[in-house]
């Protein structure tokens, strides 16, 4: 049972992954990300870790795939041309890939540990909760700090300039104004 | 009990999918949402090795490579909103302002 569940959630993962980089519409890579990103929360529950399974789905899946949708939409990016394709770079970046992906798959199945070890392995929230407040406090405020000047730095990229006071409006080298 | 060397396995060609993206894909948001895809097998690798090793630090690392996910997902979209606003385009081979 749990054989088969990995196996039908590791194919809907891979294959929603294919669509993410062989589709050329935008808002149907997102979509199939999405769906990808659902079927590894699985994986993550196969792996003992519902808690970050959870967080997958809400972060992965629910906030940052809602923002590349935005972004999508708001760029309306459906009437931009078809840019011409490149043979030489293409046949090169999956060949490149491919060699990778071959090369990776079968040293991790001739070298990789498979012996997993015996016993209960609790990893639900509470542990991780006390673990990362006792050892990972400093860190986990730095990630706030780091995600504040995330927004504050996304806010000064994305924003076009608010209409300036009449005065200054019409200073030359007003590059933001754009 | 399923191999940890089979969700290994699965996190490698998650992760060559998403080399593939990033080198053969044009469109910006397709390369970041490839990027976003690596990043996801190699949580999934963490969280393997996390489970074999009996060790709670391969999920609080995770964790914060999921915020940092998320504040690098935003900083990306906004510079490639701001190259929208100044080429009316995202296909990454425009943005060649620092080309030789």
């Amino acid at each position: 049972m749990e054989f088969a569940i990995f196996f039908l959630f590791a194919a809907i993962a891979v294959i929603f992954a294919l669509v993410v980089v062989l589709h050329r519409n935008p808002v149907v890579g997102a979509l199939s990300l999405v769906a990808s990103f659902f079927a590894l929360a699985v994986m993550y529950v196969l792996l003992e870790a519902p808690f970050l399974a959870a967080l997958q789905v809400i972060v992965y899946a629910g906030a940052i795939m809602v923002l590349f949708l935005f972004v999508i939409m708001l760029l309306n990016l459906s009437h931009a041309p078809e840019a011409p394709t490149r043979p030489v770079q293409q046949f090169l970046g999956y060949t490149a890939s491919a060699a990778f992906g071959i090369g990776l798959v079968y040293y991790i199945a001739k070298y990789a540990v498979s012996t997993t070890t015996e016993g209960f392995f609790q990893a639900d929230a509470h542990t991780i909760g006390v673990r990362m407040f006792e050892a990972y406090v400093f860190p986990f405020e730095m990630v706030s700090i780091l995600l504040l000047a995330a927004i504050v730095g996304a806010l000064y990229l994305s924003g076009r300039a608010l209409p300036r006071p009449a005065a200054t409006a019409s200073q030359p080298g007003d590059e933001v104004s754009k | 009990m399923i191999p940890t060397s089979w969700f290994l396995i699965l996190s490698a060609i998650l992760f060559t999918i998403g080399v593939c993206g990033v080198l053969t894909r044009r469109n910006g948001i397709t390369i970041f949402m490839s990027i976003e895809l690596m990043v996801n097998a190699v949580n999934l690798t963490f969280l393997a090795y996390a489970r074999q090793m009996h060790d709670v630090h391969g999920l609080i690392f995770v964790f914060f490579i999921m915020a940092i996910a998320a504040a690098e997902a935003a900083i990306g979209l906004a510079i490639f909103i701001s190259l929208f606003h100044h080429r009316d385009t995202i296909d990454v081979d425009e943005a060649n302002l620092m080309h030789w």
